[in-house]
């Protein structure tokens, strides 16, 4: 495996193609970021009522997300105890308890091994039931989104989140109750690096215009004058993009929210009878956000769009495969037929028939697998757009980046995965804290462009 | 089975696989136009449902059109994915690719005069650049009406068999 530095090269804004091809860096990644990051397990609303469970991944872990009879989660590994068969075999469910297929051990909704069969006749009462519950995954969650961590020196979901906080309560506080997401989630395969379709996510708004032409030509409407990438928009005055300490990012399309969507009458009017109150909230710049189109990844691999409301989870089962599962993402207060709309809506654009993501599918494989030949993944990688153009910014925490189109997410994405890589433990990381974002060394580009600005308008 | 409803005789019968073939072969020559004002009527219902793997005793009710589905679509909701077709900038499919269709195990029982429900299995196989090859099975629950003519389907629900779909996407016609 060669070396983190050229891996990622922070000043020149590139990475080397092994990231999504090397096995020794897929091995460290699970060791040093799937195994010490949160990673999403569900929403409460997927298991809203005691004894509800679902079966998701945790990389390729497989977990267990169970709603307890006290309200609180729990999650745990879904193999038996035993011999590691695989306990639960369904999507999700109702169960007070799990019975493993293979010998019959039964396990109690939070995990804890409850009755063996032929116990005092074989085991002879000798086999100690308490410590062999099922494997406990730490549990957090953050305004109805669930997260599990493995690390149990990783921050609180809420510190790891961190200034992302400050934006996600925008909608998942929202104006009342905030988000929730419908299921059944939509599962598929794809030959590809988990990074591809995060770094997507995260901050390619560059993309859209070309990947994405026929769509936006199909669909009209605000983002239609992308389409072939013909067009002369005032693209710095149009969005802005944001990364984070923990490699979060997201990129934010003014006024766009419900752009994808064609039958939006609903969801239209709820976003324009609730933003004022998002202004009472949170103030003019989160109603800015609150009104726009997000496409954000939650470090390491989810992601969703905000306004088309998908929201992608990008398991890892290779270096070079995920299964990527779709939910939809829908405001709680909403009436029942503004959420369906929506869910129709988000799905005829982003599910597995969607008009939008059936254009993705090959770049991101193919950005993946042609880096078999010897030769190609040698190379490099370029996420240089917009360098320089972007700092932070006297209102919006973390490093904000000009321009809806630009590669700010990425350099931040990329920042952290180097950092966790390379962090032998979270004290470690935690040690960075104050410096994380010395890479940007331009501190005043957002108070300089301010003055620009200023002095334009009183030419 | 509960069903106690005469199938259709043997004429009907064949006219309705000789209409599903010459379906089969409009999709697969990509006239997809012609697919869409020869063979879906204007109060289609394109449907395909999003089914979990549930313990038997443990089911949720039959999906809705209300619940996820990966096509759920009217008839002006389909005429745009043909037309995203024929925009001629789905890069993923230039070079195009192949699909073929297999559709078998036709059935069909007159609902009412000049109405069925027609059931069939399909066998959809796509051939992508160089040695992509992506299979998929599905069951068609269609209701289809005679015209003049031919045949129009209104109502089409497609039932995947896989959970999880091995493909880089299900934006085909079926």
């Amino acid at each position: 495996m060669i070396g983190t530095s050229a891996l990622v090269d922070n000043a020149s804004a590139s990475q080397s193609r092994q990231v999504f091809w090397d096995k020794d860096v897929y091995q460290l990644e699970i060791e040093r970021i799937f195994s010490r990051c949160w990673l999403f397990l569900g929403h409460e609303s997927l298991v809203p009522k005691p004894g509800d469970y679902l079966t998701t991944y945790m990389a390729q872990d497989r977990v267990i997300l169970s709603h307890q009879a006290d309200g609180t989660f729990k999650a745990f590994i879904n193999s038996c105890t035993h011999r590691g068969n695989q306990i639960c075999h369904a999507d999700s469910g109702n169960a007070k308890a799990f019975v493993c297929n293979y010998h019959g051990w039964v396990f109690g909704q939070d995990g804890s091994l409850v009755d063996v069969p032929l116990e005092s006749r074989c085991y002879h009462a000798e086999l100690d039931k308490s410590s062999h519950g099922l494997t406990q995954v730490r549990v957090e969650s953050y305004k109805g989104f669930i997260f599990g961590c493995h690390d149990p020196e990783a921050p609180s979901l809420q510190e790891y989140l961190g200034e992302y906080c400050w934006y996600l309560d925008t909608i998942w506080d929202g104006p009342d109750g905030g988000l929730e997401l419908l299921g059944p989630p939509m599962k598929s395969l794809l030959s590809c690096n988990w990074k591809v379709p995060t770094e997507n996510f995260i901050g390619d708004g560059y993309h859209v215009g070309w990947t994405h032409a026929a769509a936006l030509q199909m669909i009209g409407g605000e983002l239609a004058g992308l389409s072939g990438n013909r067009a002369d928009m005032p693209f710095d005055d149009l969005g802005l993009q944001f990364t984070m300490r923990h490699g979060h990012g997201f990129g934010l399309i003014d006024n766009a929210a419900s752009a994808i969507h064609v039958k939006r009458d609903g969801y239209v009017k709820y976003l324009e009878d609730t933003r004022a109150g998002i202004r009472d909230k949170f103030g003019p710049e989160r109603e800015r956000l609150y009104v726009g189109h997000w496409n954000a990844s939650i470090f390491p691999n989810c992601s969703f769009l905000y306004g088309t409301n998908t929201f992608k989870i990008w398991h890892p089962r290779s270096p070079h495969e995920i299964e990527v599962w779709t939910y939809t993402l829908v405001p709680r207060g909403a009436d029942i037929e503004t959420k369906r709309s929506i869910q129709r809506e988000a799905i005829r654009s982003f599910g597995t028939a969607g008009t939008l993501e059936s254009d993705d599918g090959e770049n991101m494989s193919s950005a993946t697998y042609n880096n078999n030949g010897y030769i190609t993944r040698q190379g490099r990688m370029n996420s240089s757009m917009g360098l320089g153009r972007e700092g932070p910014h006297p209102v919006y925490p973390g490093i904000v980046g000009l321009s809806f189109i630009g590669e700010t997410s990425y350099r931040g994405f990329y920042r952290f995965w180097r950092e966790m890589l390379e962090a032998p433990d979270w004290d470690a990381i935690r040690a960075g804290d104050a410096t994380w974002d010395a890479m940007w060394t331009n501190r005043n580009f957002w108070t300089d462009r301010a003055k620009e600005q200023q002095a334009l308008s009183q030419d | 089975m509960s069903e106690a409803r005469k199938p259709v005789g043997m004429e009907l019968h064949h006219a309705i696989v000789s209409h599903y073939a010459a379906e089969a072969r409009t999709l697969q020559n990509q006239q997809y136009r012609d697919w869409f004002d020869t063979f879906i009527a204007e109060d289609i219902h394109y449907w395909m449902p999003v089914y979990e793997q549930r313990f038997v005793r443990d089911r949720r009710s039959e999906p809705t059109p209300d619940d996820a589905a990966i096509y759920n679509d009217d008839y002006g909701e389909l005429r745009q994915r043909v037309d995203r077709l024929l925009t001629g900038q789905v890069w993923m499919e230039d070079p195009p690719s192949r699909i073929r269709y297999f559709v078998t195990n036709v059935e069909a029982f007159e609902t009412r005069p000049g109405e069925f429900d027609a059931f069939s299995n399909v066998l959809v196989h796509r051939n992508r650049r160089q040695s992509e090859v992506y299979v998929h099975t599905l069951g068609r629950e269609d209701k289809l009406r005679r015209t003049e003519s031919g045949f129009k389907v209104f109502r089409r629900k497609m039932i995947l068999d896989a959970r999880v779909v091995q493909d880089k996407n299900l934006y085909f016609f079926v």
